[in-house]
């Protein structure tokens, strides 16, 4: 029966209302960042389209990706995303314990072969077998291989799925492999973060289950629509970076005043992700906003990349800025005129505090 | 039934892994013994790091109490450091790690504890079917509202802290958000809709009459909210005698404040307080898969066994004081603290004993918080200016959710030198040590039935999750 089952006979049974359903459909286009015409499209996927099942597992983790995920400010997220995905196996949720637990992931496997989507939180440590991560009795890498086999698609979810994240930190005593070293013949989207952003992981996942297919990746196989722009590029401070204005102390009076933290060692120059548009705990703040710079949690190797207290240097390799202190001098190559326009309009204000700015280039020295 | 022997695991609703091997004679455990199978390396990895890398690379111990990880290592660099944190900054400080233990408890008693009440073993009894519409996971009618109670909560870990899970703005020196006038308003705000969850769903009563209940009496005739619910079936199924507890309750102190800790330090043994003496704690690893002698955390070191030799049976040190084990959590700091129906509780010291011993903590930490975010003073500063010497060492220690949870760091030529941890589920989880003494779990599990059949005994789920484990803190 359930093979046949829509996503909208699965909220509908969990007593949601045609008029919720709808305000959930129009609030999903606008999340995904589609027009209205949408809305309907979407209903009609979810009213016709058999749901897509999801298979939930945990390898070496910390599980901080399951809880930016359940409390997702997603409208009617606890209702509408937990029973639509019904999430058919995961550890951390479910009601089945042991011996069940491990038959509930064989039925799944079994009955939705070649259909379902593995979410994967967290990664297998290779060293030793893969003795440091075991799950019933068998190294984590045997359940993921095992559980990726017959999966339509691969969610790498966070900084550990995706890159390893600090468990691969040198001299990454486990050896603590991302999942697409792992997992090679399978389209694997990656969700960076640590964790993502809990609307970051219920859009993906909305917009795969309703159109079935992939959203559109980048290079690094990241979902466009949350990762194409820096940190930097809609920071709420970037004023100040451009005006030179710079936090120079913890709770400084700049501090006070909102100035940029690049100095602090904010990495949101290199930072592609979501932070400064969807913001965190239901979109009140993020790092920058309270008073922390970003340490740059979605990027490949963040965990090894120097002190989180050093202040990006180079950002040669992306065409603005060299950095802060000789802010307008580089060209504004791949970002265009306007930008280059802004830089030009920041040298004057440079020009005013060049004396600071030297200063802080030779206690750099 | 004599001598069969049961794996149960892995256990589904507890945070990370944990697999249990049971010997079973006439019916019930007989011996227990707990391994957790996840191991990672932090304090391999902090070692020859910038000291203050370990404020973003230990949270990530843990999704679940990072905050009380980044607390642990800013009150350790503080301690390094000879510092003290800016006292606004400290307030943050302590009501973020508020928040989070106060989340966890709600987290752990809707989606991990409460679910065991709806299996099939319970049809025959009365209260089965409303355990079913309350607590069915991921759709009881409790669970939502816990879940919605609770993101709502966390608004106050977004403001003061950037993000939740893995806060950013714990430093040595205070904390790195100086909350306005508006944050403030917000704060408060958020604090009493979280009361109005509480009095609505959780108690269904003033939260002062939850802080305020006397002795056990009192608690058990408490038919309100889901605490009412919670305490009809624990009657009906005599939770108050399953898995008592060793009877030694271990609290580092939390929340310290200017005159002292809300939840005092100590410990409690037979049956009255002492004070705790941090240097009988040392960890012995004759059961585990690690290497070295049995030393105390500033000595300790972290080397894996890779043999993994037949004598060890799992990944976790055995934490002992003065050579004995020691029980920790929530019931543990409200005993410790002296509350006079805590006290009653521990004279079983069960699983309805650990369970109502967060709820009563619930309450109490709920009425601190308000009173804490009215004392934030927005003109104030938030945090000193902290330079971390070149060789130093210090130690945090703290209480998260789930108990006594230290770091203890070294800073040599302005590295880290050594990193020891021990978590709260260390101290209850633990193998046994060599002089052969099970760890807290392991003894609470003795006697626990395990009915014909069952392969992963509901009773033992019960008394395993009464404690809330935490596993990925466990080994690290």
């Amino acid at each position: 029966m359930s093979q046949i089952e829509t996503f909208y006979d699965v909220m509908r049974r969990q007593g949601i209302t045609r008029r919720s359903f709808m305000k959930y459909c129009s609030l999903t286009a606008a999340a995904l960042g589609l027009g209205p015409a949408y809305v309907p499209k979407i209903a009609h996927a979810m009213e016709t389209k058999p749901r897509t099942p999801v298979i939930w597992v945990h390898g070496l983790e910390c599980t901080c990706c399951s809880e930016s995920f359940i409390r997702s400010a997603h409208p009617l997220a606890k209702d509408v995303v937990l029973s639509m995905i019904s999430l058919d196996y995961d550890d951390t949720l479910m009601a089945a314990a042991g011996h069940q637990a491990e038959a509930a992931l064989e039925d799944t496997i079994e009955k939705y072969k070649g259909n379902y989507i593995l979410a994967v939180e967290g990664n297998p440590p290779l060293n030793e077998d893969g003795m440091y991560c075991i799950v019933g009795g068998k190294p984590f890498v045997d359940q993921l291989r095992h559980a990726a086999k017959d999966a339509k698609a691969i969610i790498s979810w966070g900084a550990c799925a995706s890159y390893g994240c600090v468990q691969a930190a040198a001299p990454n005593p486990t050896q603590a492999t991302p999942v697409h070293k792992v997992i090679t013949d399978k389209p694997i989207i990656k969700v960076p973060g640590c964790p993502p952003i809990a609307e970051v992981m219920t859009g993906v996942i909305t917009y795969m289950l309703t159109f079935d297919r992939l959203p559109q990746l980048d290079r690094q196989g990241r979902p466009q629509m949350f990762y194409s722009q820096r940190i930097h590029d809609k920071c709420y401070r970037r004023p100040h970076f451009d005006a030179g204005q710079f936090v120079e102390a913890w709770d400084d009076e700049n501090a006070r005043k909102g100035y940029c933290l690049y100095k602090m060692g904010c990495k949101g120059p290199t930072t592609y992700n979501a932070c400064s548009t969807v913001r965190w705990n239901e979109g009140v703040s993020f790092p920058i906003q309270s008073g922390h710079g970003c340490i740059g949690c979605s990027e490949d190797g963040f965990w090894d990349a120097g002190s989180f207290y050093d202040r990006v240097t180079d950002l040669t390799q992306f065409g603005v800025e060299a950095n802060a202190d000789r802010i307008g001098m580089a060209t504004a190559g791949v970002v265009g005129a306007g930008v280059a326009a802004h830089a030009a309009a920041s040298i004057l204000v440079s020009a005013q505090r060049k004396a600071q700015s030297k200063k802080s280039q030779s206690e750099e020295a | 039934m004599n001598g069969t022997r049961l794996l149960v695991g892995p256990f589904n609703r507890v945070e990370g892994d944990l697999e249990i091997r049971l010997d079973v004679e006439d019916g019930q455990v007989s011996a227990a013994y707990v391994n957790s199978p996840l191991y990672r390396g932090f304090e391999r990895m902090l070692l020859d790091k910038d000291p203050r890398d370990a404020l973003t690379l230990t949270p990530r111990i843990c999704g679940i109490c990072s905050i009380s990880q980044s607390v642990a290592a800013a009150a350790a660099l503080g301690d390094a450091a000879g510092l003290p944190a800016a006292p606004q900054g400290a307030l943050v400080t302590q009501l973020l790690h508020a928040v989070e233990n106060v989340s966890d408890h709600i987290t752990h008693f809707n989606l991990f504890f409460m679910p065991d009440f709806t299996r099939p073993v319970y049809a025959p009894h009365a209260w089965r079917d409303e355990a079913v519409e309350r607590f069915a996971a991921l759709k009881g009618s409790a669970q939502h509202a816990a879940i919605d109670a609770r993101a709502k909560l966390m608004h106050i870990t977004g403001l003061l802290a950037g993000k939740w899970p893995h806060t950013l703005a714990i430093q040595p020196g205070g904390a790195t958000k100086a909350p306005t006038q508006r944050d403030r308003t917000r704060i408060l705000l958020s604090l009493r809709a979280f009361r109005k969850y509480l009095e609505t769903h959780l108690f269904g009563a003033p939260v002062e009459s939850v802080a305020d209940l006397g002795n056990a009496d009192a608690l058990m005739a408490w038919e309100r909210g889901d605490l009412g619910f919670f305490l009809r079936i624990a009657t009906d199924l005599g939770l108050d005698g399953l898995g008592r507890g060793c009877g030694r309750y271990l609290s580092f102190g939390a929340y310290p404040g200017a005159d002292g800790p809300l939840f005092a330090r100590g410990v409690w043994v037979d049956g009255a307080a002492e004070p705790l003496d941090t240097s009988a704690i040392a960890e012995d690893l004759s059961h585990a898969w690690m290497l070295g002698p049995t030393a105390h955390p500033t000595a300790g070191e972290t080397l894996p066994d890779e043999e993994m030799r037949e004598s060890a049976y799992s990944w976790c040190k055995a934490p002992r004081l003065g050579g004995e084990i020691a029980e920790t959590g929530a019931l543990a700091r409200q005993v410790v603290d002296g509350h006079p129906l805590a006290l009653e509780l521990a004279q079983s010291g069960g699983v309805l004993a650990r369970v109502a011993g967060r709820l009563l903590e619930v309450a109490r930490t709920q009425i601190a918080m308000e009173r804490w975010a009215s004392a934030l003073r927005p003109e104030e500063p938030f945090m000193h200016h902290v330079d971390l010497p070149k060789s130093a060492s210090g130690a945090g220690l703290v209480e998260a959710a789930r108990g006594a949870l230290g770091h203890w760091l070294r800073i040599e030529d302005g590295r880290i030198g050594a990193y020891q941890i021990i978590a709260p589920t260390t101290w209850n989880f633990s193998p046994r040590d060599a002089s052969d003494q099970a760890g807290p779990v392991e003894q609470a599990l003795v006697g626990a039935e395990v009915r014909p059949g069952e392969d992963s005994p509901v009773a033992v789920q019960h008394i395993v999750r009464s404690f809330d484990p935490c596993m990925v803190c466990t080994v690290h």
